[in-house]
């Protein structure tokens, strides 16, 4: 005879949010968003695949000047552009913004708050949820270009460390981006076009002014450990490393840590509080 | 969890962990100072303390196409042609390849050992060596030409000596660096077992057919580089520069910086430069062609800056040159 669990006692924070979790990930992987990050993330992998089949024919895939450009540095540079530059911050936003807003949006979130579960732990589930979906579909995807790049002119030996930092800062840039948009998914009303100003126009514009404005940014601590060098191919990517300060590791990881768990704690605790009023 | 689900995480980490693993392999394995690609001879002749390694492959440097534009922008000179006429070798036919290292703590000349691979007439070297004034002696099986040069009556004079190590090479360069390069080649002590250099070397040999690696400080303190400008450039501890000659001339430079803050600090200091650069050479095509090139590369404690002088600039430098020479009236044959 097996203990039933009694249908009074509430489960804990944790047990609900790991059943959100199993709940919204299915729900996240086979969605139209799936379809906008393969797409995201396909791009640089399909890129890898033609530049290493030009590689294997003998043509040079990218020149300066004549000069043939290994594949670390055109890894590197696949790394700055495709992942941490447009990638991370843009599924962040898509995928953040959307936990609550989308509940909201198809007037579904009355079932969820309707369970007897915390309502933090729904806003964690689905930010667990995200994580999962985004990072098993970046990592891999990351694996594979250097897979690709590397061999060509390169060693995979001399550059597993650098590939092993860009799997971990990859991980925590949308570790932090997922909790600071979802944050704003849970409070703004318009969470999408708040998020997309912020990483567009907001960390952009901050990213080459000197001072201090940059520390307002996830960008400046995330960039900072990034283990290539900074393409310097647009004028404004020259801009910006002209006024370029590198943090610190540890600097960069405590501030990302106390964003993301901030944002993580404020974003649980406006969807405890808030009233949502559902348009009719 | 579906079993979809299931599937598409088990097969996304399968694909993370193939390639971690593959890297992780491949780290030991290329960690290993193992089939090493300067599989250079000479190099048993460089002591494994020696603070710089260069080389050129002169042989495919003086056939380039970038030699013979060259050739129309210097002077020929008559030197090159009197050691053709005494010593019997002509450096453009006679040398393969030359190996120099520098070994530290003396001045570069005297502290320096320069291995020369090629074809000579050991007896016309020797004959001329000794009409003046050179000594010769065997040395562990060595023949060496010793002859004192500068201030004799010192205490401590140097002695340029010539050694010839086996059949086609030979060895230049103050006594005792000669004898301590014969040294490590007897004992097997040389920069092979250094495995720091090695791996240096090992990753510039196949970039270019001539390169140098060193340690960073011994370099800078023997070119007298000013403590001012020291102490505005991030610490480096090796560097290593090679470049590929051909119809133009492309290369490399990197540094191994101390820690990976010290190498964006440098990315910094190099990026600011080329910024400058770009700024200052205006509208002039042929430079802005050359400082496109440039591209600052390397990731983690590494920083690199790669570039390509393109054949147009050495036509570029020819015109320039034949243009001085009409304006200095020194009627010199004009090149094209």
């Amino acid at each position: 005879m097996t203990d039933a669990p009694r249908p009074s006692a509430s489960p804990s924070f944790m047990y609900a949010a790991s059943r959100v979790f199993e709940l919204s990930i299915g729900e996240m992987l086979w969605s139209r968003r799936t379809v906008f990050m393969g797409l995201v993330v396909g791009f640089p992998v399909l890129a890898a695949i033609v530049l290493r089949l030009l590689s294997s024919l003998g043509v040079a895939p990218i020149t300066v000047n004549n000069h043939g450009v290994d594949g670390p540095v055109i890894f590197g540079l696949m790394i700055w552009i495709f992942f941490v530059r447009i990638s991370v911050p843009v599924l962040g936003v898509f995928y953040g913004t959307s936990l609550i807003a989308d509940e909201v949006e198809d007037k579904t979130i009355t079932y969820l708050f309707s369970r007897p579960i915390p309502r933090g732990a729904v806003l964690v589930g689905k930010y667990l949820a995200y994580l999962a979906c985004t990072t098993f579909v970046i990592l891999p995807a990351v694996v594979i270009v250097w897979l690709l790049m590397i061999p060509m002119g390169g060693s995979l030996g001399a550059s597993f460390i650098d590939l092993t930092k860009d799997l971990v800062l990859l991980a925590i840039g949308l570790a932090v981006y997922g909790a600071l948009f979802a944050l704003a998914g849970a409070a703004l009303k318009r969470p999408l076009l708040s998020g997309l100003v912020f990483v567009l126009g907001w960390e952009q514009i901050a990213m080459i002014l000197p001072g201090y404005l940059r520390q307002l940014t996830v960008a400046h601590y995330l960039q900072g450990m990034v283990p290539h060098a900074m393409p310097s191919n647009t004028p404004l990517s020259l801009i910006q490393g002209m006024f370029r300060e590198v943090p610190s590791l540890s600097e960069s990881l405590i501030s990302l840590g106390l964003i993301m768990v901030v944002s993580l704690w404020l974003a649980a605790r406006t969807v405890t509080r808030k009233e949502y009023v559902l348009e009719q | 969890m579906t079993r979809g689900i299931r599937y598409f995480l088990t097969g996304s980490a399968l694909v993370v962990f193939l390639g971690l693993g593959t890297g992780l392999i491949a780290y030991y394995n290329g960690g290993l100072p193992i089939g090493p690609r300067a599989a250079n001879g000479d190099l048993t002749f460089v002591p494994a303390d020696a603070s710089a390694v260069a080389f050129a492959d002169v042989r495919a440097i003086m056939a380039s196409d970038f030699r013979q534009k060259l050739r129309q922008v210097l002077p020929t000179g008559e030197e090159l042609a009197k050691f053709r006429d005494e010593l019997g070798v002509d450096i453009e036919r006679d040398i393969d390849t030359v190996t120099a290292a520098y070994l530290g703590g003396q001045s570069a000349p005297e502290g320096g050992v320069v291995i020369v691979r090629g074809r000579f007439n050991t007896a016309q070297i020797e004959t001329l060596a000794t009409q003046h004034g050179a000594v010769a002696e065997d040395y562990k099986g060595m023949r060496l030409l010793s002859m004192a040069t500068g201030d004799t009556t010192a205490t401590h004079h140097a002695v340029a000596t010539v050694a010839f190590l086996n059949a086609g090479s030979l060895a230049l360069g103050e006594a005792s660096a000669v004898k301590k390069a014969i040294d490590a080649n007897a004992s097997g002590d040389d920069v092979r077992k250094n495995a720091e250099m090695m791996n240096l070397i090992n990753d510039v040999t196949s970039t270019g057919n001539a390169w140098v690696v060193g340690r960073f400080d011994a370099m800078t303190n023997q070119a007298g580089v000013p403590a001012e400008i020291m102490n505005h450039l991030p610490p480096v501890n090796l560097f290593a520069a090679s470049v590929h000659v051909n119809g133009g001339l492309n290369g490399m430079v990197r540094a191994e910086a101390r820690d990976d803050k010290a190498a964006e600090q440098l990315r910094d200091v190099v990026r600011g430069a080329l910024a400058a650069g770009k700024l200052m050479t205006g509208q002039n095509p042929k430079m802005d062609a050359m400082l496109n090139s440039l591209q600052i590369t390397g990731s983690g404690k590494t920083v690199g800056l790669t570039f390509a002088l393109p054949s147009e600039l050495l036509e570029l430098l020819n015109g320039v040159a034949a243009a001085h020479q009409l304006g200095n009236g020194t009627g010199g044959v004009i090149h094209k």
